[in-house]
């Protein structure tokens, strides 16, 4: 007999924005940990355990949920810290998740945050791949201008993902229109998610074709900003969430799990074997997920859709990958409006991580997103007005390595 | 769901201070050798988790590289930032839950040689005001803690160079320790460096180069694995309060709790009696009584009565660290795995000149952040 | 319950990475350059699935068996996921683009990173095409013997 666990609650400190230079980290987190428990009858004490995680070195403090203990409630009670780079926050929540489904514990609050201002981004980008390209220097390089740079990474700043983006629009059979096209469409859902971070109301195609390229076929329009901001999750047992829900409306957790394939792109040092595009782990873990929710045809069973995409092309092939959408058939979704917030296969109503990325947070985000809906909770007009019996929330990140893929739904599975 | 899991492997690497081989080699090494061990290949396991830290590891999402090396290519994986045992205690919910089966952990660092310990447990102190001030840091809590043990209860720098001496005549007799010391002596320990006293160099244990790997598994997959499966019959953990002034270091009322816990989970009514052996990770040896008193395993206060009669030695009522615990080797992520491991060799019969004799039932401890503010306790037996 | 904030305290306090002295493992790099200076192109086959890494680890990370059988493989091949690089890292625009592409040998299964010449119109150039390595005429052992990928014609 396997224990049906839900998401009760969703809390955000609030809109997520570039800078907070008036609070610190265990500040920021703490607005997050106190609107998730107002939406239920919780008193702060009543949980039972916690998980966390953020990306650490991109603020140079290790493992601050230590310092922030008494500003989440972790002090005198039982925490864990998971970080696995972007997929952090999903997996902080599939943690969380674990916590309740083993039995051990009834409550448990899942916390993901960035405070991207305090500290340099691209440092803490470059240190994925620090000491291996100071071994590359010993092996001689071309590092005269341009080329030796781009020998080490390749795509310039946007890294692999400009070839991730290249390999994906021919496969599809697509053109950088479609990638503008689908950028204006999340920009223009952050414009109704309250606490998206880039909100362009009305953003259209052309507005993100006006952005220069920085390496074909990506743009700055198709980037994700760095973002401050923190979420926490509730989640409890059948009988837990009965009690201290507030509604009946809960998410339940019907499918979970993650996987790690290839590093691709950077992985100059151990053989890259697989096109960036491909995704295979994605596939897998996406089949396995579904059959764990019975669910068995997901283009059909499937509402929503909230997927990690830290660049607009990634949008356009995750639903793929997830088997939302058949091969090379998003462009085409796309274009018929089928994406769109009251599209028969809304993706990311959120805005999507293009409009808002507080690393540790934006895979927990996608969950809290997708939970919202399964809820019929999300405001400012981001909510899709149809039921939502099932929606998935996907994480990524690494060296394109790294997958999670979450199933949640109106109704548990049926044991 | 699953209601009882076991260890049914365990390994760790020949600790160093200086590894010969990088990190990716040393673990891929090491579980190789104990899946050759088993018999068994990666598709035997269910889940991977890596229990490693950027700023241990020096680089950002550290797992990009070693994933792979520890068989989980293509596989379920994920990274607890943390303590080893924080990463079993995570596997072992995992089995728990019904939806996975076994699981390999897999803790490591090379705090040997890749960098100074004490500069990297720097970056966990906040940079607002611990870090700017300067005064606390992980060997002054322990100094703060260790001499108001001392002043209490009349604990001497003597009793404690003599509680040093036994975990380093433990670790010289641990194959895998890193630090052998030559006829360790109470003297000997008196007159080593002076840090923040009564804090010796002699005191602190040794970070080093290593790793250690362990397979949990769900009962009905255990004898797959082995026909000596060691049970985790109760688990607790706590986290106390960030800023020290705020804390009872003395009390340790947070690990404390995460014993009770796990004790009550195991129907352990008197840990005293009840207890083989302990396996506790402490980073100075100062924190031994201190921990092993709030784990209720000695009266407060009796350190210098455990001393003296040796209770705390192999050959003693309930010995601690019969490894010779972190004083013979601290990887840092690895070294909470490692408490566990040798508490599963203890109770397998297989501890070696450490063999506690007839041990049934042990009680595991790891920490985590400045002064053991996170604490993870373990109950296993065979 | 935020008061009025009319000075924000900025402290500074670095991430030092040269506090760090990391081992690397570098049998991949080391076989890859050894080759570069004889002008080949040299990896690591596994015996057991047949995937040939180029730079080759002496592990294969799909048997997770150790691996030594070194293998040369062909000097042209295919171009697979490329970039152009249209704008320097602040978003000017350069002067001359420039292409970087992923590229997999014949016999390798693995795609190998450079720069691409032989282009005049970058618009034409599309994966799938057939490539070239250039090595530099006088090689030394270092990863810059490998100068780019030329577009066969």
């Amino acid at each position: 007999m396997k224990r049906n666990v839900a998401i009760i609650s969703v809390g955000y400190n609030g809109r997520f924005v570039s800078k907070r230079p008036d609070i610190n980290i265990p500040e920021l987190i703490q607005p997050a940990v106190a609107n998730a428990i107002s939406k239920t009858k919780l008193k702060p004490e009543q949980i039972d355990a916690y998980v966390v995680g953020n990306m650490h070195t991109f603020e140079g403090v290790n493992q601050p949920h230590l310092w922030a203990s008494d500003h989440f409630g972790g002090a005198g009670k039982p925490v864990m810290r998971i970080a696995t780079g972007g997929t952090t926050g999903a997996s902080v929540f599939q943690a969380a998740y674990y916590h309740v489904a083993s039995g051990l514990y009834d409550v448990v609050m899942a916390i993901g945050w960035e405070k991207h201002d305090e500290g340099d981004a691209q440092v803490g980008l470059m240190g994925i791949l620090l000491p291996e390209a100071f071994s590359m220097f010993n092996f001689g390089p071309d590092m005269s201008g341009e080329r030796g740079i781009a020998g080490l990474g390749g795509g310039g700043s946007t890294g692999g993902a400009a070839f991730q983006a290249m390999s994906y629009l021919t496969k599809a059979n697509a053109g950088i229109e479609h990638i503008d096209r689908i950028a204006a469409l999340m920009r223009s859902n952050a414009a109704k998610n309250p606490y998206a971070h880039l909100q362009q109301p009305g953003c259209t195609e052309a507005d993100i074709a006006k952005t220069p390229i920085i390496s074909y076929p990506l743009r700055y329009g198709h980037t994700c900003p760095t973002s401050c901001g923190a979420i926490a999750l509730i989640l409890a047992s059948e009988e837990k969430a009965k009690k201290f829900g507030i509604t009946d409306r809960v998410a339940w957790v019907k499918g979970l799990g993650s996987g790690s394939s290839d590093a691709a792109t950077g992985n100059i040092i151990e053989g890259q074997i697989t096109d960036p595009a491909e995704q295979y782990m994605c596939k897998v873990v996406a089949k396995k997920v579904y059959a764990m929710a019975g669910i068995k045809d997901p283009k059909k069973e499937i509402q929503v859709a909230e997927v990690y995409s830290g660049f607009s092309h990634q949008d356009l092939m995750w639903p793929e990958r997830l088997g939302l959408v058949d091969e090379g058939k998003s462009p085409e979704m796309l274009d018929k409006g089928a994406f769109a917030i009251d599209g028969e296969l809304p993706l990311n109503p959120s805005g999507g991580v293009t409009s808002t990325n507080a690393i540790g947070a934006s895979a927990m985000v996608r969950v809290g997103e997708a939970a919202l809906q399964v809820m019929g909770l999300a405001e400012g007009g981001h909510q899709v007005p149809r039921k939502v019996e099932n929606a998935v929330a996907h994480g990524w990140g690494g060296l394109f390595q790294f997958v999670t893929v979450t199933v949640l739904g109106r109704t548990p599975v049926k044991k | 769901m699953n209601e009882r899991v076991a260890i049914v492997g365990y390994k760790q690497t020949k600790h160093t201070f200086d590894s010969p081989v990088a990190r990716e080699r040393m673990i891929y090494e090491l579980v190789k050798a104990l899946f050759a061990e088993l018999g068994i290949t990666r598709d035997d396991i269910d889940t991977f988790i890596l229990a490693s830290n950027d700023f241990t590891d020096g680089r950002t999402i550290s797992e990009v590289f070693t994933v792979p090396r520890i068989g989980a290519y293509m596989k379920d994986e994920t990274k607890v930032e943390s303590d080893g045992l924080s990463a079993a205690l995570y596997a072992y919910m995992r089995i728990l839950s019904g939806l996975y089966e076994t699981a390999l952990v897999v803790g490591f660092s090379m705090a040997g040689s890749e960098f100074r310990a004490p500069l990297i447990q720097s970056y966990t102190l906040d940079p607002v005001y611990e870090r700017p001030r300067g005064i606390i840091n992980y060997y002054s809590i322990a100094a703060l803690q260790a001499n108001a043990y001392m002043r209490k209860y009349k604990f001497t720098e003597e009793d404690l160079a003599q509680l040093t001496v036994k975990n380093l005549e433990n670790a010289n007799n641990n194959p895998y320790a890193a630090r052998k010391e030559e006829n360790p002596s109470i003297d000997k320990v008196l007159g080593s460096k002076p840090l923040y006293l009564p804090i010796r160099q002699a005191h602190v244990s040794a970070y080093a180069d290593g790793a250690c790997a362990v397979i949990l598994s769900s009962k009905k997959m255990a004898k797959k694995f082995t026909n000596k499966p060691v049970w985790i019959d109760g688990v607790g953990h706590f986290m106390d309060t960030y800023y020290i002034g705020d804390r009872d270091l003395l009390a340790m009322e947070h690990l404390s709790a995460a014993a009770k816990k796990a004790y009550k989970m195991a129907g352990i009514k008197n840990p005293k009696k009840e207890i083989d052996l302990a396996e506790i990770h402490t980073n100075f040896s100062s924190e031994e009584p201190v921990f092993a008193e709030a784990m209720g395993l000695f009266k407060p206060g009796s350190g210098k009565d455990v001393v003296k009669n040796g209770e705390s030695r192999i050959d003693g009522a309930l010995p601690i660290n019969p490894s010779g615990g972190p004083l013979g080797a601290n990887p840092i992520n690895a070294t909470g795995l490692i408490r566990l491991a040798e508490a599963s060799a203890q109770l397998r019969n297989e501890a070696g000149k450490n063999q506690v004799k007839g041990a049934k039932t042990a009680v595991v401890h790891a920490q985590d952040g400045p002064g053991a503010q996170l604490n993870t306790v373990f109950v296993v037996r065979r | 319950m935020t008061k009025e904030i009319n000075e924000t305290k900025v402290i500074e306090s670095p991430w030092d990475l040269t506090t760090y002295q990391w081992k690397i493992e570098s049998d991949a790099l080391s076989l890859f350059v050894k080759g570069l200076k004889d002008k080949k192109i040299l990896g690591r086959k596994c015996p057991k699935c047949g995937t040939v890494y180029v730079p080759g680890p002496t592990y294969c990370r799909k048997c997770f068996i150790d691996i030594d059988q070194i293998v040369e493989v062909g000097q042209e091949g295919v171009l697979d996921a490329f970039t152009v690089n249209l704008s320097d890292i602040k978003g000017n625009p350069l002067e001359h683009p420039y292409i970087t592409c992923t590229v997999k040998l014949d016999g390798s299964d693995s795609y190998l990173l450079g720069i691409l010449e032989g282009w005049t119109d970058w618009k034409s150039v599309k994966e799938g095409m057939r490539v070239k390595a250039v090595f530099k005429d006088l090689t030394q052992g270092a990863l810059s013997d490998l100068s780019h990928f030329e577009l066969i014609k």
